[in-house]
């Protein structure tokens, strides 16, 4: 009995620990610490604004995106 | 006097009486005005509030046209096109002072029609822009970053440094699973060898086994993936490195310990096997980090190559690649423009900026007939002109191809810690499998020989060998950029601690390069206030030593007429139908003025830069310049040389000047009249008698020479080409960190082979009692962080010595 309440702690809590490491490397993979000046100033420009921007950017990019696939 | 009172829009402090005031602001240039209407326009104002008191660059006026940018010549070189159908495109955007900027950048580019995203990395200026072409073209992106008060030039992103960025995302990724699985095996084992003295059963101790095992699967064959390759290459090339006894070592080391999980018997060493490729990765990834691309030096030359041309046929504009212009076509060229190729004015006249290419800061003016060089700028010139050069044979292509070959072409001294591990690795393999064949030989079991033979590998695994380099450089990089001297590539600290010559620059590197007067004659009176409104006209150094030698309170600005800049002459004017001409001695003698024997003019030049003025046809005063040594020059090459290092002084100037101050930092080998192509080919010939050569300059007439030597060493000071060119930097000029960077180099140096000998007698110890069977696994593992410590504690002591500051 011992042993598999062992083998469950340790099952858990590497799973626990490699989904914090996969987060971590997607993080790298997304280049979301490529500029670390920027990633620590990144808070100092966040807000309401900023948010509305990045929505504003996404819309006119899927716009764009539509315009240049249209059925010739 | 007025207050002083800061710019609204770039902060910098002026007296009101000169400031624009708009309303309730104040700005020092219609530039500023400008950008600060534009934001406000564009409902950006709040860029004021993120940027705080931070002083800007005050917006300049662009030379080149930015419609160069929308030429299909322009967009094959540099714009691509992504999988959803958008232009791409990399630029360096100059005048980004603080996070407000890159803020205020990517926002006012957002705003544009077509633009899709704007992406600026704040460590290093460089912007990728992502936009569709049919709403909006390249040009009138740049023309908004240009107006906002920035400037950007593209640059060929897919070049080298792409391909390092990626190469060291890859390490970050490699690593981060490395470490966390290190980091978690190392607390399993824990329990492991706790249970091995203490007492554990057996089932146990496979749960543990396989915990392990499941961790250190990742590493061996994700992040251990660098090693494996590493060692199928060196099969492959049949030089036998490092990489081969890692990945043997710890490929071995996991299929032994499956065996063990699987058949029960005891514990398993995954925890070596993750351990030997953690410390190796780490070794080899601060290898990585500090390593400059080349591609960066080359981005900024071939900015400034055209790439259409419009050449005249028939009376009519055609566009050109620059490959396909003949000697002798027709060229048009149009103010904003910069000029491909090397060529006569047939027609036209202007004003051209040729800083880039002689350093010369002053637009040059040329008509019918002069010549033109390829990349200078045409200020404000519509020209004609005969391309006299096709484009492989033009300056500005020659010197190009110049700096890639000294480049490519620099010697490269082989790394201590390279030579040294190929060998070792051979060995340890070699005594790995007598030992081994010894065992088995002699009766043993294959289990217990196998255990043995695996054992000399283990414990022989180059974790401190790996980073006794790396370690040792990195601190002594750190320490040099504490004192401002800026090592662009780690290796470069070891090629300068066994250089022999050092090779010096004489102006703006050993002098101060601020000319001052030491003599004044006068020959007759005349009014000061002329000679100083003459000088202030030019902004070439002996210019700039006159006026701060005459400068007096009561001296006033003339109205000056016909202003004309006479390059390597000097400058003319009227005043009052007056002439004026003040220059050097060929000025004189051209003007006709040295007749009069009295005034000892002397044309083969002395020890000082002489500067003659002549008001209405007759000299009347002669000064004498004399650029004097810094400071700590003399103190310095002292103690450069006091290290064994061979210090020559080359120079451009004539022989007397030269003689005068080699005499005063006590220099005794000068050369000196010396062009461009001269300092580098001496400082081949340094190379060609077996001299390790390290050249320090600061003008762009230094560049080959720098290019050229094993060390190329720049002046903080100096021109951009000449920085990008060299491996070192001096961020203070002085030559005391000259000294300094020789001092650090060496001393990391002698570290480096103090941490190799660690390593290596560590390895002479434990080699042998592996070998004899004394070592288990575990015992191999602990010895190996201990070894590796050793040799980070052993980096440290570089500090020692250069603590006083």
């Amino acid at each position: 009995m011992d042993s598999w309440v062992i083998a469950m702690m340790l099952g858990v809590s590497i799973f626990l620990g490699s989904i914090a490491l996969i987060a971590f490397l997607w993080g790298i993979k997304s280049g979301q610490f490529d500029d670390e000046e920027k990633f620590l100033n990144a808070v100092k420009f966040d807000g309401q604004e900023e948010l509305n921007d990045a929505v504003t950017q996404q819309k006119k990019r899927d716009e764009l995106k539509k315009k240049q696939y249209k059925p010739e | 006097m007025s207050d002083k009172v800061s710019c609204t829009h770039c902060h910098l402090e002026f007296n009101q009486d000169v400031m624009i005031v708009d309303g309730e602001h104040y700005f020092c240039c219609k530039g500023c005005q400008g950008v600060y209407h534009l934001l406000k326009d564009q409902g950006l104002g709040n860029f004021y509030e993120k940027v705080g008191n931070t002083a800007l660059t005050p917006p300049t006026q662009q030379y080149e046209d930015s419609a160069n940018f929308n030429s299909p010549a322009f967009y094959d070189k540099f714009v691509s096109v992504n999988k959803d159908g958008f232009s791409e495109v990399s630029l360096i955007i100059e005048g980004i002072h603080c996070a407000a900027c890159v803020w205020l950048n990517e926002k006012a580019l957002h705003k544009m029609e077509g633009v899709i995203s704007a992406d600026i990395n704040y460590t290093n200026n460089k912007a990728k822009i992502v936009w569709v072409d049919d709403v909006l073209k390249l040009s009138s992106i740049i023309d908004m970053i240009r107006a906002i008060g920035y400037n950007a030039f593209p640059y060929d992103a897919s070049l080298q440094e792409l391909r390092a960025n990626k190469e060291r995302k890859d390490y970050y990724l490699r690593m981060a699973v490395a470490i966390f699985s290190t980091m978690n095996v190392m607390w399993i084992a824990v329990a492991q060898y706790a249970g091995y003295f203490t007492g554990i059963t057996q089932d146990i101790k496979t749960i543990l086994n396989i915990a392990e095992g499941v961790l250190a699967t990742p590493v061996l064959f994700y992040s251990g993936w660098i090693f494996f390759r590493g060692a199928y290459f060196s099969v492959k090339t049949k030089a036998v490195n490092m990489d081969i006894l890692v990945a043997t070592g710890a490929s071995l080391t996991y299929i032994y310990s499956i065996y063990i999980t699987l058949f029960e018997r005891g514990e398993a060493y995954f925890d070596s096997v993750t351990m030997i490729i953690t410390f190796v990765l780490i070794g080899k990834f601060l290898e990585i980090l500090s390593k400059k691309s080349v591609a960066d030096t080359l981005d900024i030359m071939s900015n400034h190559i055209p790439s259409s041309i419009k050449v005249i046929e028939d009376g009519k504009i055609v566009s050109k690649n620059i490959n396909d212009v003949k000697v002798s076509d027709i060229i048009a060229v149009g103010s904003g423009e910069r000029v491909a190729l090397d060529g006569e004015v047939v027609s036209g006249e202007g004003n051209f900026d040729e800083s880039n290419l002689t350093g010369e800061s002053e637009p040059i003016y040329k008509q019918n007939g002069d010549k033109i060089i390829s990349g200078t700028i045409s200020i404000d010139a519509d020209i004609k002109y005969r391309a006299t050069k096709d484009f492989a044979h033009s300056t500005l292509s020659n010197l190009v191809s110049l700096l890639e070959g000294a480049m490519s072409n620099k010697p490269r001294i082989q790394q201590l810690a390279n030579t040294l591990s190929e060998y070792f690795s051979a060995i340890i393999l070699v005594f790995a499998f007598i030992t081994f064949v010894v065992w088995w030989m002699w009766p043993h079991s294959f289990e217990t020989s196998f255990m043995v033979g695996i054992s000399v590998i283990v414990i022989a695994c180059p974790c401190a060998l790996a980073l006794a380099t790396p370690v040792a450089t990195l601190v002594g990089l750190g320490i040099a950029s504490k004192r401002g001297i800026l090592f662009k590539q780690a290796a470069q600290l070891e090629t300068m601690a066994k250089a022999t010559t050092l090779v010096l620059d004489k102006t703006g590197t050993i002098t101060q390069g601020k000319p001052k007067v030491v003599k004044e004659h006068i020959y007759d009176e005349f009014d000061t206030s002329l000679l100083y409104s003459l000088v202030q006209n030019s902004k070439h150094p002996i210019a700039k030593g006159i006026a701060e030698f005459i400068y007096e309170e009561n001296l006033h600005n003339l109205e000056l007429e016909a202003v004309k800049q006479l390059p390597a002459l000097g400058i003319s004017a009227t005043c009052n139908d007056k002439k004026l001409l003040g220059g050097n001695v060929k000025l004189m003698q051209t003007e006709g003025l040295c007749q009069d024997t009295t005034l000892h003019v002397d044309a083969s030049g002395g020890e000082h830069s002489e500067f003659y003025f002549a008001y209405d046809g007759k000299i009347v005063a002669k000064y004498e310049l004399f650029d004097t040594p810094k400071e700590d020059a003399a103190e310095s090459i002292k103690a450069i040389k006091s290290q064994g290092i061979e210090v020559i002084m080359l120079t451009g100037d004539h022989k007397k000047s030269a003689l005068k101050i080699a005499e005063q930092v006590g220099i005794d080998r000068v050369e000196a009249e010396l062009t461009p192509d001269g300092k580098s080919s001496y400082v081949n010939e340094l190379h060609k008698s077996g001299k390790v050569v390290v050249m320090a300059g600061d003008g762009v007439n230094d560049i080959l020479a720098l290019a050229t030597a094993d060390i190329g060493i720049a002046m903080g000071s100096g021109s951009d080409i000449a920085i990008d060119v060299s491996d070192v930097v001096l961020l203070n000029n002085s030559l005391k960190s000259l000294n300094d960077a020789f001092k650090i180099s060496r001393k990391t140096y002698y570290l480096i082979k103090q941490n190799l000998a660690i390593s290596l007698l560590y390895n002479a110890i434990t080699i042998p009692l592996a070998m004899a069977g004394y070592i288990i696994p575990l015992i191999a593992a602990i010895s190996m962080s201990f070894s590796s410590l050793l040799v980070v504690g052993n980096s440290m002591r570089i500090r020692l010595g250069f603590k006083d500051k």
